[in-house]
């Protein structure tokens, strides 16, 4: 009888041991379904849209693997991982070159064995490496509002003038295309890959003209509302803000567009090794990429079966190899002096 | 018997401590777990001198404090605060007399209004302000077709559209203890008021606003704490050019993976804020002796 007699102390005892049943069978729930799966890091937004709904059915229906997604941008998911160590976050990462280059100095991935990849052979090899494989191509130039300008900006210099300069929207060193975006308008100006004095001169002058210094995120929705009308971006921005019935176009600069690849790499102690291959051949399968390429999603493909959009800046990939090109290791020590230094001078 | 003769000696040595102390234990240990424990370790990563956190040093700090420019920003943060909670204030009290003075049925439609913006992500109502403000936004259309102004004015990107955003985003937070503390006022001392002679001008200054600063010092401790830490409606609103702790905080945390730095900046953001907090509740310990 005393066995029914509920007292305070067996109350806790009792409801301590239910909440410790449930976080077990919580986890054996996890671990379960981890034996058909991949934990895969994506970009919030279009990526982690565009995968949900092409990647996820294509790869459970090729190798019968579920995916399952963690929205991170390509910084958090360095984060996350190296403030995880020895317990993985996830087994794929998808980083965009500085933090890729980033997570490779902090030792954050396992080698790539190609042979294990069914499509390896159509990337192009230039952006393959040890430990990385391209699964999306970007290209950076500049966007403007061709209804507000009479002839389309030709160069980045031309963004510090008249009338460009009173309709500009800039951004700083936190992304990669702002990055790269800023070192292209640095070199116009003479500066160079690891001197970008000249671009924040050019910026200090011209400051009290331009129409926004905004936070990356903003920019699409500053364009579309029509206080910048020229900005540095990719062509996926482009084409989705086109999309939405923006009037955007898309200019390559006289001193030739910027082009870098998404790559996505396995992390260092992944759990599900075989899915996270089976995941990434997906990916860069012709099929997966030719439906990532379409409205709304508009990725530049990295497979070479599939034939480009006509109204890409580029008719093959190989015509890529002509694009500007950055070296991250060399742009990534300097970087953190950059944002900083960005902050101070253009900080109201 | 061992059992009660140690809760008789407990309670002879806390003799306020009543038998349902085990109470608090769950809620304790997460805090002890879930903030003391990640406080100390925020405490021990701004303590080192290089990012790999290898070499422990005061370096980080006299970085952050030897540094006019981050003084700057610390002052701008805690006067976008300020600014914020003046505003709010203005705004709340005044929607708190018009409360008063409705019957039941519209204080609670109004209230239902005041909750309303709350169920939004902040983040939508962060974007709406992005077309309301921008130049070709309501205000600047209101503004040019009443001829006001031939350009569109420039509040996007500034601090006063940050300020009038942050205001209406925050405002729910003042309102809400504001009204409870508003809606206690007996009505048979505003009918005291006006019966000895006071107008309704010198009632509401003398009367009312006294009686009401216990919810505007809640109100103001919330969203001076919320509004200073508003980093969606910091960097989308405030743009590039206004820098605030949080947005170095994520720069330093998340962009350059500088953690030592990124843990000075945040401790600074809780001290300044702690800081002002004390000051604002003891103002309000002042103004009721």
């Amino acid at each position: 009888m005393t066995a029914f007699t509920l007292n305070r102390r067996k109350f806790l005892a009792a409801s301590g041991g239910a909440a410790a049943t449930a976080a077990t069978a919580s986890l054996w729930g996890t671990s379960a379904l981890a034996s058909g799966s991949v934990i895969a890091a994506i970009y919030p937004g279009t990526w982690e849209e565009s995968f949900r709904s092409i990647v996820a059915p294509a790869l459970q229906e090729a190798a019968g693997v579920t995916v399952e997604f963690d929205p991170a941008y390509a910084v958090d998911q360095i984060a996350k991982a190296r403030a995880a160590r020895a317990l993985p976050p996830f087994d794929v990462f998808v980083l965009d070159p500085g933090p890729a280059a980033t997570g490779a100095e902090m030792g954050l991935y396992q080698p790539i064995d190609t042979s294990k990849l069914k499509n390896a052979d159509k990337l192009p090899q230039v952006f393959v490496s040890e430990m990385a494989i391209p699964v999306a191509a970007q290209v950076v130039g500049i966007a403007y509002n061709p209804t507000k300008f009479d002839t389309p900006p030709t160069g980045w210099a031309q963004l510090f003038e008249e009338p460009y300069v009173s309709r500009l929207g800039l951004t700083g060193f936190q992304t990669t295309f702002g990055t790269t975006s800023l070192i292209e308008i640095a070199k116009a100006f003479g500066g160079s890959l690891t001197d970008i004095d000249p671009a924040m001169e050019k910026i200090k002058e011209v400051l009290p003209k331009i129409a926004a210094v905004a936070q990356p995120s903003a920019m699409a929705g500053l364009f579309q509302q029509g206080e910048i009308d020229v900005m540095y971006t990719n062509t996926q921005t482009v084409a989705s803000l086109k999309g939405r019935g923006v009037d955007i176009e898309f200019a390559v600069p006289d001193t030739g567009a910027i082009a870098f690849v998404t790559t996505m790499h396995i992390i260092d102690g992944a759990e599900n090794l075989d899915n996270a291959y089976a995941y990434i051949d997906t990916v860069i399968s012709a099929g997966v990429q030719e439906a990532l390429m379409q409205e709304p999603y508009n990725f530049i493909p990295v497979n070479s079966d599939v034939p480009l959009l006509d109204t890409l800046p580029m008719t093959s990939l190989d015509a890529m190899n002509d694009f500007v090109r950055h070296d991250w290791t060399q742009i990534n020590p300097l970087r953190p002096g950059w944002i900083e230094r960005f902050n101070r001078e253009v900080a109201a | 018997m061992s059992l009660t003769a140690t809760q008789g000696e407990g309670a002879r040595r806390l003799p306020r401590l009543s038998g349902d102390w085990p109470l608090i234990v769950p809620m304790g240990l997460l805090f002890i777990g879930f903030f003391c424990g990640p406080l100390v370790l925020l405490l021990w990563v701004s303590f080192h001198n290089d990012q790999n956190m290898e070499v422990t040093g005061v370096a980080m700090w006299a970085r952050f404090l030897g540094d006019p420019f981050y003084w700057n920003v610390v002052l701008d943060t805690v006067m976008l605060g300020v600014k914020t909670v003046a505003l709010t204030v203005v705004l709340g009290f005044c929607t708190g007399v018009i409360y008063l003075s409705c019957g039941p049925r519209v204080r609670s439609l109004m209230l239902f209004a005041i909750v309303l913006p709350l169920l939004l992500s902040v983040v939508v109502r962060t974007f709406a302000w992005i077309v309301i403000l921008g130049n070709e936004g309501l205000v600047n259309w209101a503004v040019m077709s009443l001829g006001l102004s031939a350009a569109p004015l420039r509040l996007l990107q500034t601090e006063l559209g940050l300020v009038i955003s942050l205001a209406q985003i925050e405002l729910p937070l003042m309102l809400l203890p504001l009204l409870s503390v508003m809606a206690r006022i007996d009505p048979n001392i505003l009918d005291a008021s006006h019966a000895l002679g006071a107008s309704r001008w010198r009632t509401m200054f003398r009367v009312i606003l006294p009686l009401s600063v216990p919810g505007l010092i809640a109100g103001s401790l919330l969203v001076f704490a919320s509004s200073t830490a508003a980093f969606i409606s910091q960097s989308v609103i405030g743009g590039g050019r206004l820098i605030y702790m949080p947005l170095v905080i994520w720069q330093q945390a998340l962009v350059v993976y500088d953690w030592p730095f990124a843990a000075v900046v945040s401790i600074a953001l809780l001290v300044t804020v702690l800081g002002i907090l004390t000051l604002i509740s003891a103002l309000g310990r002042l103004a009721r002796t």
